[in-house]
């Protein structure tokens, strides 16, 4: 069985070990042991806080397999995109050239950096260890995330996005960055991720980063094929987030031209599918037929913990009953709350 | 003899046939018996001042003073982009700056600009190919800023003159090809076909309306931007000489330079002189000099040779007939080759 819970101290070293294995400009996960605990005291810090208004936390949660008490996966959601600064993408305009006296019509697209994402809630830095044959845990560990928000919705913005990681090839190159960025930083796609840490939000974009649209089809071949593309590795996520009801194609990552999908709350799924229940203990073995699978977290935001469960259909009653162990995983008592939502 | 004269109505036919020798690429001489037609009114109406200065369009042919034909035609029109937009792209710098990276980059960028509305255009110039010989080609161009300088106060202080762009071999433009195709989707010359039809204003709101990085283009597009077309090379070298330079306007379709001067600089506002005609043969150091009349409703202008910049010049009877002029009037005198070197 399978626990989402906050990241705590004593999970330093495993994530160290994971950032190891992750690529550099497709994951944003820190490398650094020291990035790492930053991080990881950023978002202790994020869950002990007092918030009013979304802004510079960031919740960190980890994937634990309870039986081996392995950390299997890390995901990530800041409160408020661009944090004290300005969130910059491209948004993905079609500009319609009309001419009636020519009997012209046709659309045009265009690139325009823009900061509308800016105090967006951002889901980022999920990684899971064994990405090809994870199973539910995979949309537990991405979802997880939502649940929270959905538990403390003061602490989160009405709009969701997540920037997933563009093209890229073996060596680092991005077909987008050399066509575009490049040729304003004038330095390499991997060399650029570095000198901004990965960040969207700092004064030398808006300073380097072009004012006016980019005209799409004046970009090369390979720039426009990358536009909007996932790298590989972010297959499983894409699938997860647009089930979840996340959105592509309005924005695109300013440096690798992959894809932002976002959405208002109201249209994801953890949000108007998930319903309150008081849980009860399972009495005995019912038949695998009768059970549905769920995403289920308990409401104690100190204590957040997610998990999935097979239970009877929770939509009709007023409660959820689960096995004990369930309700060790999540650390409630029959008779409290949590919140459940099918996966 | 070969004479320049205000255009009339009876040479509208001969207008035609050199509109369709042209051919395409020259968009402001195009073969349309009815276009043509209203311009020369337009054309008679500006000499005989019947209509308003920023209306006129002053054409002149060269005619053949034997047998009456016409050998060649250029034009003033007096203000552009009145009654339909005068669309250019404006080079223009943009610096991305980051103190931060240690990063300067300097990005050419092109604007979509109405900045050269009201200016006075040198237009429609075309010679048959049989007097594309001596003088003739350099006198017809430059005969226009002898009658500038004449009647200065019908222009305005700005001329302008668009020159055609660079075309490969089979005719495309690289330029066209890299930018305006992928926002028209038709053929360059379609396009400038309709463009010489008047539909240019058309063509233009169908292009992006933000700057361009000019970087994004394709290299070869790039490497045109502001070069004139192979043939078109000798009329931009005699236009420089004449006080006209490229200031970083280009036409949006090809590319190609627009050449800009203040009447002002000109060279022939500079250094025309007004002198009185007589009937002689000329004496002492002479050279070629265009000489016309002072009059707008009846203007005509020889070449000769005669002594520049001095107070009187002695021209043939056939001369001073050609001109419609007697001894003793006044006539406006330029040489036609720029002095070499003015300052010793």
């Amino acid at each position: 069985m399978y626990v989402v819970r906050p990241v705590a101290l004593a999970d330093i070293d495993a994530l160290e070990a994971m950032a190891a294995v992750t690529i550099p400009g497709v994951h944003t996960l820190p490398r650094t042991r020291a990035s790492i605990a930053a991080s990881v005291e950023r978002s202790i810090a994020s869950f002990a806080a007092h918030v009013d208004i979304p802004s510079e936390e960031s919740y960190q949660f980890v994937l634990e397999e309870l039986a081996t008490g392995s950390i299997a996966g890390t995901a990530a959601i800041h409160a408020s995109a661009g944090s004290t600064g300005t969130y910059f993408a491209f948004r993905n305009d079609v500009v319609r050239q009309v001419s009636r006296d020519l009997k012209i019509c046709h659309s045009v697209h265009a690139l325009t950096l823009c900061s509308e994402l800016t105090a967006y809630s951002q889901l980022s830095g999920f990684y899971l260890r064994n990405r090809e044959t994870a199973g539910l845990e995979a949309a537990l560990l991405s979802r997880a995330r939502l649940l929270f928000a959905v538990l403390a919705p003061h602490r989160f913005g009405d709009r969701f996005f997540v920037p997933l990681a563009g093209v890229t090839d073996s060596g680092g190159q991005s077909p987008f960055w050399n066509a575009l960025g490049r040729k304003f930083f004038k330095m390499d796609f991997l060399d650029a991720e570095r000198v901004v840490g990965g960040a969207r939000n700092r004064t030398l974009i808006v300073e380097l980063m072009p004012h006016y649209p980019v005209y799409v089809p004046l970009l090369p071949g390979g720039a426009q094929a990358a536009l909007g593309q996932i790298h590989p590795s972010g297959q499983l996520a894409f699938n997860l987030l647009t089930e979840e009801g996340f959105e592509a194609d309005d924005y695109i990552d300013i440096f690798d031209g992959g894809p932002i999908l976002q959405a208002h709350k109201n249209s994801l799924r953890s949000f108007c599918g998930s319903v309150l229940r008081r849980v009860e203990t399972a009495e005995r073995e019912a038949a695998p037929e009768a059970l549905a699978s769920y995403a289920l977290a308990a409401s104690n935001e100190r204590s957040f913990r997610a998990i999935t469960a097979a239970c009877p259909p929770v939509e009709t009653g007023q409660t959820v009953s689960l096995p004990k162990e369930a309700q060790e995983a999540l650390g409630v008592e029959p008779g409290e709350s949590v919140i459940c939502v099918r996966i | 003899m070969l004479v320049i004269r205000a255009i009339k109505m009876t040479d509208v036919d001969a207008l035609i046939e050199m509109a369709r020798q042209a051919g395409s690429g020259m968009t402001t001489l195009v073969p349309d018996s009815k276009m043509l037609g209203e311009r020369v009114e337009t054309a008679v109406a500006s000499f005989a001042e019947a209509i308003a200065p920023e209306k006129r369009d002053f054409m002149f042919v060269l005619e053949h003073a034997g047998d009456g034909s016409i050998a060649g035609v250029c034009a003033i029109k007096g203000a552009v982009g009145l009654t339909e937009p005068f669309y250019n792209y404006r080079i223009g710098t943009l610096v991305h700056s980051s103190r931060e990276l240690n990063v300067f980059t300097r990005m050419e960028t092109l604007y979509l600009s109405n900045d050269l509305t009201g200016s006075t255009e040198l237009c429609s110039l075309f010679l048959l190919p049989q007097y594309r010989a001596g003088f003739n080609g350099k006198w017809l161009s430059k005969s226009r800023f002898l009658f500038i300088a004449q009647f200065q106060h019908l222009f305005t202080e700005r001329i302008i003159a668009e020159m055609r762009g660079f075309q490969a071999e089979d005719g495309t433009s690289p330029f066209y090809e890299g930018l305006g195709r992928h926002f028209f989707k038709m053929d360059f010359n379609d396009v400038d076909g309709l463009t010489g039809r008047g539909k240019k204003s058309f063509i233009a709101e169908l292009m992006p309306r933000q700057p361009l990085y000019v970087d994004y283009l394709p290299e070869d597009a790039q490497a045109v931007i502001g070069q004139v077309h192979t043939s078109t090379l000798p009329a931009r070298k005699l236009l420089e000489q004449e006080g006209m330079h490229f200031e970083g306007y280009i036409d949006i379709f090809d590319a190609g330079p627009v050449l800009q001067g203040r009447v002002s600089e000109l060279r022939a506002v500079r250094e025309s002189v007004l002198a009185l005609a007589e009937e002689g043969v000329p004496e002492g150091e002479t050279e070629h000099v265009l000489v016309s009349n002072t009059r707008l409703p009846d203007f005509r202008m020889i070449l000769t040779r005669a002594v520049p910049g001095a107070a009187r010049v002695a021209l043939s009877a056939q001369e001073l007939a050609q001109l419609h002029c007697q001894a003793g009037d006044d006539v406006r005198m330029l040489s036609l080759n720029v002095r070499k070197n003015v300052n010793g």
